[in-house]
């Protein structure tokens, strides 16, 4: 009897994690943050409140200064030379290669340097790097770096150590997720299966410079190979061999870099200390201690209000918006998500072959009626997978799809679908239904399916809803055994990418068209920005065509700064650690 | 009486490896992994194939289970795909800190539930047993986060006596002392929430069996001799009342390290629930499995524990 109690236990146990796991849901958005994938926005429903507009007379985006910093909570005004962040936990994984979540990059981007940083628009301006020349065939790059920098544990920066961390991006054990295979590293892949034990593309020619030699080169690689963050041989490469990185994990706790802090103390789940470099080659910080607390998103708000912490990304919804607002000691950076929600249709199934009956259910779906349950004024429709702030975005030739059932059902009596007996469209003695996976939890879900099966029931089509577990979802992406699913793509600051193209790792609708993979290839290849502007703006007009996938909203993201703080730089593509040396708190 | 708890112990053996074949059995049912969990949206299919032979995840099951249960028999659980640490590590960092506020509210709950228990017992149906069993189905049934949060709002926004979250005060440096006062004042709330939800079918379960033996003879006879009340309850009612309470110590041995998910998340405290949660979601199948294991063989343990003490505390079933 006891022994059948424990192992009833034991399957309970197990039963409740099965159960807990069909409760994740999510989407990924951001890149790379794995940990926190849940879309978390909570329908906001409710009137308009009465907000000043931002300068760009749009206010559901842009810089909203505090209105009364005189509001600013004692426990906050004491804390004169230290910043507290809130963000989820970080993992502890503070180590350049191996990082994985957002929350271990911020701390990995305010530790380490690389010969370039990131600007608040997309593109790299030198940091580490004093130089860099490329030669005619686009072939060789010369790094040159700024002389007389030094780590944090006193020793000079060389380029020595880059070329260690190339060896270790190419080791057959490496299993961060950096791809520097794919930059195409002269003898990387050589390296990498052991064949060679240097890189040969890679020439150290002094100290200060470094001349990389590509097989292949195409718009990226410059600043796919300037990013490489400098780690100081001596502490990462101490007991590497070829083929074994075992040693890093221990490294992982204890980061040296040549940035702009150092690592004080980590306590797992609670807080990362760090302590300004004074020896910083770009001017000692101006805030002396930062520390990156762990917030949830049910008690950031309280956490503010109390002053506990001074900064925090926040979900955009109204009701979160006016709550901040309300703080009155608040500044909110409100900007678009580097990323886009859509509905992805397997173009395997014959029925979503036709551009037509695509066309037909983007047309036939109300797209903004979606968007404004969900976030109200805080997200826009989409019609190219493009955040409206990149230089490769375009409204040129770019047809709006909006919301049209006459035009939708015309398309679809056009394509042969001919309304049934019952209502439901048919061709070929098959009827129109869609099979929806949706993820269970999802508020974009809960909006999106009423009105999409309500919509489509009226086209005549029959949409059936089946909820999943966002790992089974993708799963089935991954298998091409599904109709219809919602997801979100995280878009990376540079326009290529692989989710359309014929046969690209991320194509896992099946989409196919070779006037798209023609122009992604021109704009991949091209090293001209207006060159490559002109082929993304013609990739995109195929898109819109189309129609692989029902784009839907580009939504928010939000920071919110105690109004003491000046000088912190966020965009889309920048987080606040790359620069903030350069961060001030008013006294 | 050694023999027998040798004899447990070696029954434990087969059952661990009834657990750890269903565990499996069920982790690699569930679909997806590790790489389609992260999706990261860069990653080239070489890279995802690359990364899938290094944890091993090309493997047929079969031979992941051989690998991970041999690993496991030498000490080593494995790395944790998300933290990119040993198992061990990432559970010794958080473990302790779930432990910390489970052991604080279960030595509260027992103490509270015990006199609460006794004394609606004795007073049944008086006011005071109204009122106590009002009071605990009250703070049973509302959810674990409506009164986390509703207390933050009381306590730490409108009275600024507690902090709204965490486990220290951030860029503090105080003594030690200082530091563990910090970290009590921040256990306050959590720990006031845990306790009172599992006061409430514990204060039940006293008052049930506090009501059986209240009507039984012996207390009659102890009665008639003359002894005080408090004497009778505490002494001779209270001591056979709380032998089935026994059995349920043994059952709160895994709750103790298993980590309060909800309670975490609204406090912000660096427990392991969370992290358990997390490896659920990220498939990380090392993380997920090692805990498991854990847990299940603290449940095995505690099992054992019960069934040791009913027999010490009662003489009526003493093995021979």
């Amino acid at each position: 009897m006891k022994k059948r109690m424990s192992l009833l236990l034991a399957i309970m146990l197990l039963a409740i994690t099965v159960l807990a796991a069909c409760g994740g849901g999510g989407t990924a958005e951001q890149p790379p943050s794995q940990g926190d994938q849940t879309e978390q926005t909570p329908p906001a429903e409710g009137e308009d409140t009465t907000e000043p507009p931002a300068e760009n007379g749009n206010d559901s985006q842009g810089y909203f200064k505090a209105e009364d910093p005189s509001a600013n909570p004692a426990n906050a005004l004491a804390r004169k030379d230290t910043l507290v962040v809130g963000m989820t936990a970080p993992k502890g994984v503070f180590n350049p290669f191996y990082w994985q979540t957002a929350y271990d990059r911020y701390v990995v981007d305010a530790i380490f340097d690389s010969f370039f940083s990131l600007n608040g628009d997309g593109t790299y301006n030198n940091r580490l790097a004093e130089s860099v020349e490329v030669s005619e065939d686009k072939l060789k790059y010369t790094f040159k770096l700024k002389p007389g920098v030094k780590y944090s544990n006193g020793e000079p920066v060389t380029v020595k150590d880059y070329a260690f961390a190339m060896k270790v991006y190419h080791d057959s054990s490496y299993d961060g997720q950096s791809d520097l295979l794919s930059v195409n590293i002269k003898g990387g892949k050589e390296y990498n299966e052991g064949k060679a034990d240097e890189i040969s593309g890679i020439k150290v020619i002094d100290d200060n410079t470094i001349e990389i030699e590509v097989t292949e080169a195409n718009a990226m690689t410059k600043d796919n190979l300037g990013t490489v963050f400098f780690v100081p041989e001596s502490v990462y490469g101490k007991g590497y061999k070829q083929g074994n990185l075992e040693y890093m994990k221990d490294l992982h706790a204890k980061p040296v870099g040549s940035g702009q802090y150092v690592l004080k103390s980590f306590s797992p789940g609670q807080e990362v200390v760090l302590e300004a470099n004074p020896d910083y080659f770009l001017g000692a910080p101006k805030i002396k201690n930062v520390i990156y607390k762990t917030t949830t998103d049910e008690t950031k708000l309280a956490m503010f209000q109390s002053g506990e912490i001074d900064m925090d990304m926040v979900t955009v919804n109204e009701d979160n918006v006016e709550a901040l607002k309300e703080m009155g000691f608040l500044d909110i950076n409100i900007f678009p998500t580097n990323g886009y929600g859509y509905v992805a249709m397997n173009h395997k199934d014959p029925k979503f072959q036709d551009p037509k009956v695509r066309q037909a259910l983007i047309y036939g779906l109300n797209r903004a009626e979606v968007v404004e349950i969900i976030y109200g004024k805080y997200a826009n429709v989409i019609n190219i997978p493009q955040s409206s702030v990149s230089w490769a975005y375009t409204e040129e030739g770019i047809e709006p799809h909006e919301f049209d059932i006459e035009k939708a059902k015309q398309l679809l009596d056009e394509a042969g679908w001919a309304p049934g007996a019952d209502g439901i469209r048919e061709k070929d003695g098959k009827k129109f239904e869609v099979h929806f996976s949706a993820t269970a939890d999802n508020p974009v879900i809960d909006a999106l399916i009423p009105v999409m099966t309500q919509n489509y029931q009226e086209l005549g089509i029959k949409l059936t809803a089946e909820t999943l577990d966002f790992n089974a979802i993708m799963d089935k992406k991954d298998k091409g055994d599904f109709e219809m699913f919602f997801a979100a793509w995280g878009l990376t600051p540079d326009p290529d990418s692989t989710v359309y193209i014929t046969n690209g790792p991320q194509n896992d609708i099946g989409y196919s068209n070779p006037d798209y993979d023609a122009a992604m290839k021109k704009g991949l290849n091209a090293f001209d920005l207006e060159e490559r502007k002109a082929a993304y703006a013609e990739a995109y007009q195929v898109l819109n065509k189309d129609v692989p996938d029902l784009p839907i909203y580009q939504r928010r993201d939000a920071w919110a700064i105690n109004s003491r703080l000046t000088g912190v730089d966020i965009t889309p593509y920048k987080n606040f650690a790359i620069d903030l040396y350069k961060a001030e708190i008013q006294q | 009486m050694k023999q027998y708890i040798i004899r447990r112990l070696l029954q434990i053996i087969p059952t661990l490896i009834g657990i750890s074949i269903i565990i499996f059995a069920i982790s690699s049912l569930v679909p997806g992994d590790y790489i389609t969990a992260v999706d990261n949206p860069t990653m080239t299919a070489e890279k995802a194939a690359q990364l899938r032979e290094i944890y091993g995840l090309d493997k047929p099951p079969v031979e992941r289970y051989l690998t991970w249960v041999g690993n496991m028999l030498k000490g080593n659980l494995g790395d944790s795909l998300v933290h990119k640490q040993p198992v061990t590590t990432v559970m010794n960092n958080y473990v302790w800190n779930s432990f910390f506020i489970a052991i604080f509210s279960l030595i509260l709950s027992w103490v509270i539930a015990a006199f609460a228990g006794v004394f609606s017992a004795k007073f049944q149906y008086s006011l005071f047993d109204k009122i106590i069993t009002l009071l605990v189905f009250l703070c049973m049934s509302l959810p674990s986060f409506f009164i986390g949060l509703l207390l933050i709002k009381f306590f730490a926004l409108d009275l600024g006596w507690f902090p709204v979250g965490g486990m220290k005060t951030s860029g503090m440096n105080g003594s030690t002392w200082d530091q563990l006062i910090d970290i009590a004042w921040h256990m306050f709330l959590p720990v006031t929430v845990l306790t009172m939800l599992s006061t409430g079918s514990l204060t039940r379960y006293f008052r049930t069996s506090m009501l059986e033996v209240i009507r039984q003879d012996y207390i009659r006879t102890a009665r008639a001799k003359g002894l005080k009340e408090r004497t009778v309850i505490f002494k001779h009612a209270l001591r056979n009342a709380m032998l089935p309470a026994i059995t349920l110590m043994g059952f709160e041995l895994p709750s103790l390290f298993g980590g309060a998910i909800i309670m975490e998340k609204i406090f912000i405290w660096p427990g392991v629930g969370q992290v358990y949660l997390e490896s659920i979601n990220m498939r990380d199948y090392p993380f997920m499995l090692g805990f498991t294991v854990f847990i299940s063989v603290l449940t095995l343990l505690g099992n054992l524990l019960s069934d040791v003490l009913y027999g010490t505390a009662d003489p009526r079933i003493r093995l021979k």
